[in-house]
């Protein structure tokens, strides 16, 4: 049954979000308790600075009050381990407290707020991109798997190898130099122009603003996937069915996209939502390079200004959104691929 | 496996391997990088780039931002090139009251479209020593630069540039034949003194440079007060031209080819010693995971999977942002998450193997479980993983650079990373200093390159279904 399936897939990823979640609090206790102190100070100062006319040992009894009511509602007094625990539980329920330094573009301070305004960027520019990788690669990986051998399978295998180790922010780097700074035809960074136009320009504008990390993206994106589209078609293309439907005389690309694709669907699927993971896993710093303002621009700001909070959330929402994926994936996988659902009842 | 085997082995997938020619190239890359790696001390410009690379005081003879001194054959006006010379000329001459005057002098020819941007002496000293420097033109005039008086030297290193400290000589020397008024408008702060020492001495010399081109002879002259105890030794001149070396100068006056040259042992380390620390542990663990099966099995592909589903980058950049470790910390990091990239095609080979009847004959004949698993079954998964051993080379490469490209990399070593944060927070992308950024991410890409030509190879060879003849 596709829906036992489903739901045993949705829990695993929800245990295995837990655990991870609850390793990175162990893990990072003690940065975090820090700040959580230092926070506490700071309100304790903030507070006993709006109190006037007061005696200073007052004050001082005030301060010390305040203080270990913080504290305490922090649960810092509290055993290791129940810290521990409270702590992935505010993590688990998105509670990441206030950044240190970093604010909201409307001058807030709740983390949730700050990652909040930036997941969309990111999503926006990363699922283009993967959307542009596999329907380009889908159609050169056809194209190769065709002939095997031939002059573009062979020169396209090696592009695909040449930018294999290539570091997406260091291509990001060269276009820069290349397209801002020499030709000068596109902007050099951050998402819109200042002040935003309005209605249809906006998204011209948006438009404008994306094509040069889209451009990174793809760049380094396309060969990898042609190539594993070929690796994939390659093997579908030598079985009997698809003689047999060339010997009927179906028309060559009806038989590539209609007979080949349909049996590649499910690790095409796979490899395609793949794709967009590893670019959230490996490639997402390079987003500080065209200062795009979404996640990985984050970590570049919380790691130069030592924002604990706004870097913890971070890490917390991006190993989230990757397990979301992996679970999106097998989902699709198993709708896809009859065959796989079997597992669901073992 | 017998030594034999091996060696048959090892035959047979060289004949096949020879056939790929991508890998051929990858091969010869990667001979080519280790010899860079083992001549290393012979091919550095500057021999303690290692050490010293955050050290101010070793790069403060160079220029900065300057092109590399090829650059020259594209552009019409040649530029100088920062060159050091070493060799000199020694004069001894001895002064009433047994006065020793030690005079070196070096020839410097000049034949550049602009000045060089300054000439600095350099000489160690031991005791009480006055130092001049002086040089003689090729036109004939000789200018005396800068005294120094150092005292209670004690192998310290004596520094005279002519732009600081010979600014006033160069200003009465240009003095002979501009007008004042001429003067005026071209205030002392404006010139440098290699635009005065280079230039043809002539009225209007202050508005417009002509090179005045020759050998000119930078000379520093020591007076040795008491010849027994004081002396001098090991003096150089470093003409500082607006291009140097092969890569040409970082912001802070750093060689980048040394920096790269230096960077390239790290590379091939972190990617090496990453991949094939996480290979080994990932072919054991699929091996132990497959052949035990049951309890064992299920708990270790649970905890395959949770690694499995962690973002790398991600979490290193945290790890290196809270606790700032060193690159052997690092490589460890990476190694906690990298070796899972091969434990799926090991334990789904194991799984075969391990049904295998020499296996069967080996647990009746009573071999014990770490037997069969060391002596039967990794010595031939081990070559299979060698395609994934070298297809994750690169991406700790990268990783490590993109760590070190948030400024989180170890500081008491030089990466391609390293120079490339350094890039980003000097603006080279906005000043057009294509000689810092280009180089080290090509050299990521190359690196990357050579271990995708040889793992892309033997995957085709170990996994002959890939097979396009």
């Amino acid at each position: 049954m596709y829906k036992w399936f489903a739901l045993k897939r949705v829990l695993k990823g929800i245990v295995t979000y837990v655990i991870i979640i609850f390793i990175m609090s162990v893990l990072f206790n003690t940065v975090n308790e820090q700040t959580m102190r230092s926070n506490i100070e700071e309100q304790v100062r903030a507070e006993s600075a709006r109190l006037k006319n007061m005696q200073p040992a007052a004050i001082q009894r005030f301060q010390e009050q305040r203080r270990q009511d913080l504290i305490h509602l922090y649960r810092l007094d509290r055993p290791f381990m129940e810290r521990i625990l409270y702590r992935t539980w505010n993590t688990l329920t998105f509670n990441f407290g206030k950044s240190t330094i970093i604010k909201s573009s409307r001058g807030e301070r709740e983390v949730l707020t700050i990652i909040g305004e930036a997941l969309p960027r990111s999503l926006i520019l990363f699922t283009l991109a993967a959307a542009i990788e596999i329907v380009v690669g889908i159609i050169l990986g056809l194209k190769k798997a065709q002939k095997p051998g031939g002059s573009l399978d062979r020169s396209t295998s090696l592009i695909t190898m040449i930018v294999y180790g290539m570091p997406t922010f260091w291509l990001a780097m060269i276009l820069i130099m290349f397209f801002v700074y020499q030709l000068k035809i596109f902007p050099s960074a951050g998402m819109h122009s200042i002040p935003p136009p309005q209605g249809i320009m906006y998204f011209l504008d948006l438009l404008w603003h994306m094509t040069l990390p889209l451009l990174t993206l793809l760049l380094i994106g396309f060969w990898g996937v042609s190539y594993m589209v070929r690796n994939i078609v390659l093997s579908i293309l030598q079985e009997d069915y698809i003689m047999a439907a060339r010997a009927r005389g179906i028309p060559e690309n009806k038989v590539l996209f209609g007979h080949t694709l349909r049996t590649a669907a499910p690790p095409l699927i796979t490899m395609s939502v793949l794709q967009l993971l590893a670019s959230i896993s490996g490639a997402i710093i390079f987003e500080g390079i065209f200062s795009w303002p979404g996640l990985g621009n984050l970590y570049w700001i919380a790691v130069q200004q030592n924002d604990i909070p706004v870097l913890m959330g971070d890490l917390a929402i991006t190993v989230g959104l990757y397990q979301l994926g992996l679970i999106v994936l097998d989902l699709s996988y198993g709708f896809m691929d009859p065959r796989i659902k079997v597992g669901g009842k073992a | 496996m017998k030594f034999a085997d091996m060696q048959y082995r090892f035959s047979e997938f060289w004949s096949e391997f020879k056939k790929e020619r991508s890998g051929l190239v990858g091969l010869a890359i990667l001979v080519l990088s280790l010899l860079v790696v083992i001549f290393e001390p012979v091919i550095l410009p500057w021999k303690e780039a290692n050490s010293k690379w955050r050290n101010i005081d070793y790069w403060q003879d160079n220029s900065a931002s300057a092109p590399p001194a090829w650059t020259n054959a594209f552009t019409k006006l040649k530029a100088p090139v920062t060159v050091r010379l070493d060799e000199g000329e020694k004069e001894e001459a001895y002064l009433d009251g047994g006065i020793q005057l030690v005079t070196y002098t070096f020839e410097y020819d000049y034949g550049a479209d602009k000045a060089p941007l300054d000439v600095i002496f350099h000489v160690t000293g031991h005791g009480d020593i006055p130092v001049q420097v002086s040089v003689e033109r090729p036109d004939g005039v000789m200018l005396d630069f800068a005294q120094r008086f150092e005292q209670g030297l004690a192998g310290q290193d004596i520094r005279i540039s002519l732009d600081n400290d010979g600014r006033e000589a160069a200003f009465s020397f240009i003095k002979n034949y501009e007008s004042e008024s001429a003067l005026e408008r071209y205030s002392g702060r404006s010139l440098r003194t290699g635009d005065i020492l280079f230039n043809v001495a002539r009225e209007g010399m202050a508005e417009e440079f002509e090179p005045l081109k020759g050998t000119y002879k930078l000379m520093v002259k020591a007076m040795l007060l008491d010849p027994e105890n004081f002396s001098i030794e090991n003096p150089y001149v470093v003409v500082t031209g607006s291009v140097s070396g092969i890569l040409g100068t970082d912001d802070s006056k750093r060689d980048l080819f040394s920096g790269l040259v230096a960077g390239l042992k790290w590379a091939l380390l972190i990617g090496l010693l990453t991949s094939a620390i996480s290979v080994l542990i990932g072919v054991l663990y699929g091996i132990i995971s497959a052949y035990f099966g049951g309890a064992v099995d299920s708990v270790m592909q649970f905890i395959y999977q949770i690694v499995n589903s962690v973002p790398v980058l991600p979490v290193l950049i945290v790890i290196s942002a809270i606790f700032k470790p060193n690159i052997y910390m690092l490589i460890g990091v990476m190694v906690l998450f990298f070796w899972t990239g091969s434990v799926m095609t090991v334990r789904s080979m194991a799984l075969q193997i391990k049904e295998e009847t020499y296996i069967e004959a080996a647990k009746a004949l009573g071999a014990k479980k770490s037997r069969i698993i060391f002596k039967h079954m990794v010595p031939i998964l081990i070559p299979y993983s060698f395609a994934s051993m070298a297809l994750s080379v690169p991406s700790a490469i990268v990783y490590e650079s993109s760590v070190s490209l948030l400024g989180l990399g170890d500081a008491t070593i030089v990466t391609w990373g390293q120079i490339l944060h350094d890039a980003m927070q000097g603006a080279a992308i906005l000043k057009g200093m294509w000689w810092w950024v280009l180089p080290p991410g090509l050299l990521i890409a190359i690196m990357g390159m050579t271990f995708a030509f040889l793992g892309f190879s033997m995957d085709k060879i170990l996994h002959p279904k890939l097979k396009t003849r």
